[in-house]
C-alpha cells in the first residue's frame, strides 16, 4: 500500500463532508463564544449543592451509595464532577494536539476550515474545565501514558485518531446533555455541562460522519488481519475511556478507605455496567451502522 | 500491600485476560508484553489502577516509560516489592 493510495483515499473521503463541513463552520461562527467573561463564585460548598447528576455518579446504584447520607453524597458528587471536568481536560489535551498535527495537511485540507473551528472550540472547554478545576479543587492526574511508536500505518492512525475523538466524545456528551437539564445541579456546573453540550453536538455530527467516512473508504484496503486489530484496539479504548469515570482518587478525596478496591467494586457492579451500557448505546448503533465494530465491546459492560 | 506472590498471580491473571486467547499460553514472566504487541498503550490505565490496588499506593504517571512494564518480572519488580529496583515515588 502506497502513501500515494492512502492521501487519495482520504482526500476522497474528507471531501464527501464539503456540506457538512461548511454548515458547521458557519453554525460555530453564529455561535462564537468568549469564555473569558464567565462570572466565577469566589468559592463552592461541595455539601451545600450537587455537582453531578446523583444518578451518573459512579458509586450509584451500589450499596456503598445507599449508605451515604445526602452531604456525603453530594460531597462525592463534587469530586466526580473535578473528575470529568479533569479527564475532559486530559482528553482534550490530546485532541487539540491531534488537530493541530492535522491542520493545513493536503491530503486534509478539505476539512481545514472546520479543524480551526474545532481546535478553538476545544480550547474554550478547557477554559471551563480547568477554571473550576483550578478554582475549587485540583486538576487530577491521568492514568495514560503514550509510549513512543505505533503498530498502526499513518492512515490508520488518521481513522484511530478521528474514531477515538467521536467515542470520547460520545461519552461525555450522554453526561453534558443530562446535567444541562438537572436543576438540581450548581448552576455553574449545570452551565459548563450546557455550554459543553451545545458545541459537542456539532463535534459529533462532524465526527460520526468523518469516522464512518473513513472507514468506509479506507478500511477495505487495510486487509482482515489489520481491521481485526484496529476492532480489539477500539474495544479496549472504550474500556480505558470508561475506567476514567471511576478514579480512586475521587473516593479518597471524598473520605472513603481503600479507594482502589471501591473503584474496582464500583465498575463491577450490575447497575454501572447497566449504566454503561445504557449510555454507551448511541456511540455503539453508530460504530456498528459504519462497519467498525461488528461485536460490542465486551469488557466495559 | 499484597505479597510478592499474590502480586504476581493477580498480574499474570489480568495480563491473560487482555491477551488473545490464542496467545496467553505464550505469555510467561519474561515475554515483552507491549514490543510483542499482547499490551498497548490503551491498556496502560487499567494496569496502573491494578498496580495501585495491588500495592494500595499511588503511582505518578509522570514518572513512567516504556521500560517500566517491559515484562511481568520488571513489573512486578518496579512497583509490587520493596526491593531498591523499585521505582521512587512510583
Amino acid at each position: 500500500m502506497s502513501g500515494t493510495d492512502a492521501a487519495s483515499r482520504l482526500r476522497e473521503a474528507v471531501a464527501s463532508l464539503d456540506d457538512t463541513v461548511d454548515r458547521l463552520a458557519s453554525l460555530s461562527r453564529r455561535n462564537y463564544h468568549n469564555p473569558y467573561e464567565a462570572a466565577w463564585p469566589q468559592a463552592v460548598d461541595p455539601e451545600g449543592s450537587w455537582y453531578t447528576t446523583p444518578e451518573l455518579t459512579s458509586l450509584y446504584g451500589t450499596s456503598v451509595w445507599d449508605g451515604l447520607a445526602e452531604p456525603a453524597r453530594r460531597r462525592l458528587s463534587f469530586f466526580e464532577a473535578v473528575n470529568f471536568f479533569s479527564l475532559n481536560i486530559h482528553g482534550e489535551k490530546m485532541l487539540m494536539a491531534g488537530l493541530a498535527s492535522r491542520l493545513y495537511r493536503p491530503d486534509l485540507a478539505g476539512i481545514a476550515d472546520y479543524l480551526h473551528h474545532f481546535l478553538d472550540e476545544e480550547n474554550k472547554h478547557s477554559v471551563y474545565f480547568g477554571g473550576f478545576c483550578r478554582r475549587y479543587a485540583r486538576i487530577y492526574r491521568s492514568r495514560q501514558v503514550e509510549f513512543p511508536g505505533s503498530p498502526f500505518t499513518a492512515e490508520q492512525d488518521d481513522f484511530l485518531f478521528f474514531a477515538k475523538t467521536m467515542i470520547f466524545e460520545e461519552i461525555v456528551d450522554y453526561f453534558n446533555a443530562r446535567q444541562a437539564k438537572d436543576a438540581r445541579l450548581h448552576p455553574l456546573a449545570r452551565f459548563i455541562n450546557e455550554y459543553h453540550h451545545a458545541e459537542e453536538t456539532r463535534h459529533l455530527v462532524f465526527g460520526r460522519r468523518l469516522t464512518a467516512r473513513l472507514w468506509e473508504v479506507c478500511a477495505p484496503a487495510w486487509g482482515t488481519e489489520a481491521r481485526e486489530s484496529i476492532r480489539e484496539y477500539l474495544h479496549a479504548f472504550v474500556v480505558m475511556a470508561w475506567r476514567e469515570y471511576y478514579n480512586p482518587d475521587v473516593y479518597a478525596d471524598s473520605g472513603f478507605d481503600d479507594p482502589w478496591s471501591l473503584a474496582e467494586r464500583a465498575w463491577q457492579a450490575a447497575p454501572q455496567q447497566a449504566h454503561r451500557r445504557a449510555a454507551f448505546t448511541r456511540c455503539l448503533g453508530v460504530l456498528r451502522a459504519a462497519g467498525v465494530f461488528d461485536k460490542d465491546p465486551a469488557d466495559a459492560f | 500491600m499484597l505479597s510478592e506472590r499474590e502480586a504476581r498471580d493477580a498480574l499474570r491473571s489480568w495480563v491473560a485476560s487482555k491477551a488473545k486467547p490464542e496467545a496467553s499460553g505464550r505469555i510467561d514472566d519474561a515475554t515483552p508484553l507491549f514490543a510483542d504487541r499482547y499490551l498497548t498503550s490503551v491498556h496502560v490505565p487499567e494496569l496502573l489502577l491494578l498496580l495501585e490496588r495491588l500495592r494500595g499506593a499511588p503511582i505518578d504517571p509522570e514518572r513512567l516509560g516504556p521500560g517500566d512494564f517491559h515484562d511481568i518480572n520488571t513489573i512486578v519488580r518496579r512497583f509490587c516489592t520493596p526491593a531498591p529496583g523499585r521505582l521512587p515515588g512510583g
